[in-house]
């Protein structure tokens, strides 16, 4: 069930109105954890059983290391990465469609299992679960609080990655009186219009990236598609990450927000604070500190970014492109960091501008490793953006349609933020209606997120 | 503000812009072109144009070999090509049959026949509601851009580029990566079971096709020589001629294969695709002496 399919919104309402019945007050949380395992169970029933494991072995690793943290939390980590590693990066090492894998029918079950939608996203929660609480050596959590923290069906399939220390404290009783709905409404309408109006348009055009279809193109048009996928990739998860927040206000919880104009970033290291940000700050707090962050020395340091993006991402996907982007960034993060404070003294607008364009023209190349991970693909398309393209029959691209759907990201990225705060706070609400009615008579064919598949 | 006079004040929006979309439906109606992003796009115009506009003599229904044969290089002026990048003859063959009158001529392509029939496709242009309640404003608005910068030619000037075409030699396009990857690909697969099953879905659409009074004729794309013997190519020609083995059922087409050239070794290039649809135009009209 994707969140923009009519039966996500039928469920949604009546989750709702049922979450805020009076009678049903003092079961909002159970209430809320059934509808959040009908919501996975729905399209992959056989998946529940597996969501079910993940939840009672952290559950019972999080109670044995409450009372013995040195000996079970590492355990506790290691059965959750386990759990990512087997059905994430079997791939690598089997093919699904051989009718015997290894000869055990449970294990050839298993391993025949498909990749559970989220998995990377309740990992990273079971984790922050474990970690965070026993830190704090917190009295253990109810087993329905631990359900709802890692499968609350807003952010349980591509996140925002919601710290357990942050969203735990925020189960209590809620109130209809006090959903912020004006908020609320806007998180979802913008983050519909993104992903139905921008990215699902773009999508149509991008399409022609796949291989071999990008031997159609022309040369500039593969330098448009590139920069076209870069604000599809951002409206896509933009546009998720907006409608989890705002389903999430309506039932009463925060969740992080997860970008902040990230095509803005006049550095890569800005760029991290501002895109993605519930997973840089999870990799930051659980894997770059507790590797010794940059306490040890700038070689260290350098070593430290490497691993850290490295393994960033692949945590997207078990694919040499993958890891080849996460290294990527970690270098180009590495070569940027002497660079720093020096580019900062700088203090002049047109060099602002300059750097804004060098950190996006570099981040949106190296999207190409996202939409092709093949990375013979990846290298071939690239060596198309520089080669002149000799195809008697290109694909015709309308420009003028490229600019007007991308129109948005660079409206959001580049717009005053005071605009609203004035006197156009008027026109406000009208202009979100527009956004909604547009979203209805301009959505570009359904195509499912691109994070789902991580 | 408060959060109802808000919420208020947004449907208000929604609704103003949804009002004036729908009343400008309803005055242009779906006349513009709008672009299309995508083949599949493009075939989605052709189908909702030939469902809105009076039944032409001939239809082409063929998959993404056939896409390639543009209405605008035919002579004949009423003639649509309904074939579907990526898709089946059948799907195209299907919506025709489903209408309620019928071109004179059929022509379906027999190259590519062990790919299913878009069932969705089909009913939705089988129930006729292809005309949306509103159309979309930013494509409509692109669309009367793009008709304001380039006015659609006349058949006369469509004409004179053709032939200026024509003129030109054959394409000197090395597509020898592409067609060895084609060839793989069609060294590789076994059509033969989804091809019989189709031809039994084609048996029965002619039938009751020619029942109501159109002629149906099966017509194949030349390929590259490399996969003319593919196993693809061989395996398709075998059980479709075994199938239809009168050639009365054939429009024989013919082309000088020294003049042609592929994109890919499976789908011709423009100039060729051309040449080819005048030596379809040349044995349509031996059809119609010989009738």
């Amino acid at each position: 069930m994707t969140f923009t399919s009519w039966q996500f919104g039928l469920f949604a309402a009546t989750v709702f109105v049922a979450y805020y019945l009076p009678p049903l007050r003092a079961f909002q949380v159970q209430l809320l954890v059934f509808a959040s395992l009908f919501f996975y169970g729905y399209g992959q029933p056989e998946l529940l059983a597996l969501l079910a494991v993940a939840v009672f072995g952290t559950y019972l690793f999080l109670v044995l290391a409450l009372r013995n943290r040195k000996g079970w939390l590492p355990v506790g980590i290691a059965f959750n990465l386990a759990l990512l590693a087997f059905f994430k990066y079997k791939l690598l090492f089997i093919d699904p469609a051989s009718p015997s894998l290894v000869g055990f029918a449970p294990l050839d079950f298993l391993l025949k299992l498909p990749l559970p939608i989220g998995i990377s996203f309740f990992v990273f929660h079971n984790i922050s679960l474990l970690v965070d609480l026993t830190r704090q050596k917190a009295s253990p959590p109810t087993l329905t609080d631990v359900f709802l923290y890692i499968i609350f069906f807003p952010q349980l399939v591509s996140g925002p990655i919601t710290r357990a220390e942050m969203f735990m404290p925020q189960i209590k009783p809620k109130y209809f009186a006090d959903i912020p709905l004006v908020e609320a409404a806007k998180w979802i309408l913008v983050g519909f219009f993104f992903k139905l109006y921008v990215a699902n348009n773009l999508n149509e055009m991008t399409s022609y990236m796949s291989f071999p279809l990008y031997e159609t193109l022309q040369t500039q048009d593969r330098w448009l598609l590139v920069f076209l996928y870069s604000y599809q990739i951002y409206a896509d998860f933009f546009g998720y990450s907006g409608i989890a927040i705002g389903l999430g206000l309506l039932f009463g919880y925060r969740l992080p927000i997860n970008f902040n104009l990230p095509y803005i970033s006049a550095s890569f290291s800005e760029f991290w604070t501002r895109w993605h940000i519930s997973l840089s700050t999870w990799l930051r707090t659980y894997l770059y500190i507790p590797l010794g962050g940059n306490r040890h020395g700038i070689w260290r340091t350098y070593l430290n970014l490497m691993i850290v993006m490295g393994l960033g991402g692949l945590w997207h996907g078990a694919g040499f492109g993958y890891l080849m982007w996460g290294l990527l960034h970690g270098l180009l993060l590495v070569l940027e960091r002497p660079l720093l404070a020096r580019l900062a003294a700088i203090d002049f607008a047109v060099f602002r501008a300059a750097r804004m364009t060098v950190v996006f023209v570099c981040v949106t190349m190296l999207w190409i490793f996202f939409k092709l991970p093949n990375f013979e693909h990846a290298a071939g398309y690239l060596a198309g953006m520089f080669t002149p393209s000799t195809n008697p029959n290109p694909t015709k691209l309308f420009y003028s349609l490229a600019l007007l759907y991308s129109l948005p990201v660079i409206i959001q990225h580049f717009a005053p933020s005071s605009l609203f705060e004035g006197r156009l706070r008027y026109v406000e609400p009208y202009l979100y209606g527009f956004m909604a009615a547009l979203m209805y008579l301009e959505a570009g064919p359904e195509t499912s997120f691109i994070y789902f598949q991580f | 503000m408060s959060a109802v006079r808000w919420l208020v004040k947004c449907g208000a929006g929604a609704l103003i812009l949804l009002i004036a979309c729908g009343f400008a439906t309803a005055r242009f109606g779906s006349g513009l072109q709008m672009p299309a992003t995508t083949t599949r796009d493009g075939t989605l115009i052709t189908l909702s144009r030939y469902l809105r506009e009076p039944v032409p003599d001939i239809v082409l229904a063929g998959s993404s070999l056939t896409f390639r044969l543009k209405e605008e290089y035919f002579a004949t002026p009423k003639l649509r090509n309904l074939a579907l990048a990526g898709g089946s003859p059948i799907t195209g063959l299907e919506i025709v049959a489903n209408q309620p009158n019928l071109p004179r001529l059929i022509l379906v392509e027999a190259n590519v026949l062990n790919r299913p029939t878009d069932t969705a496709l089909v009913e939705r242009y089988s129930r006729g509601d292809t005309e949306p309640l509103f159309f979309r404003p930013v494509r409509a608005a692109v669309a009367a851009y793009e008709q304001r910068l380039h006015a659609p030619l006349t058949r006369e000037q469509v004409a004179l580029d053709l032939r200026r075409l024509i003129e030109q030699p054959p394409s000197d396009f090395d597509s020898r990566i592409y067609a060895d990857r084609a060839l793989e690909q069609f060294n590789a697969e076994d059509p033969a079971d989804a091809t019989r099953i189709n031809m039994m879905r084609i048996e029965e659409l002619i039938r009751r096709l020619e029942q109501r009074g159109a002629r149906v004729l099966l017509f194949e794309l030349p390929y590259s020589e490399p996969i003319e013997g593919s196993r693809f190519a061989t395996t398709t020609r075998d059980v479709v001629h075994s199938a239809f083995p009168d050639p009365r059922r054939w429009l024989r087409m013919d082309t000088n294969r020294s003049e042609l050239r592929w994109a890919d070794g499976v789908h011709l290039d423009e100039r060729s695709a051309v040449i080819v649809t005048q030596a379809m135009e040349r044995a349509l009209a031996s059809v119609h002496a010989t009738k």
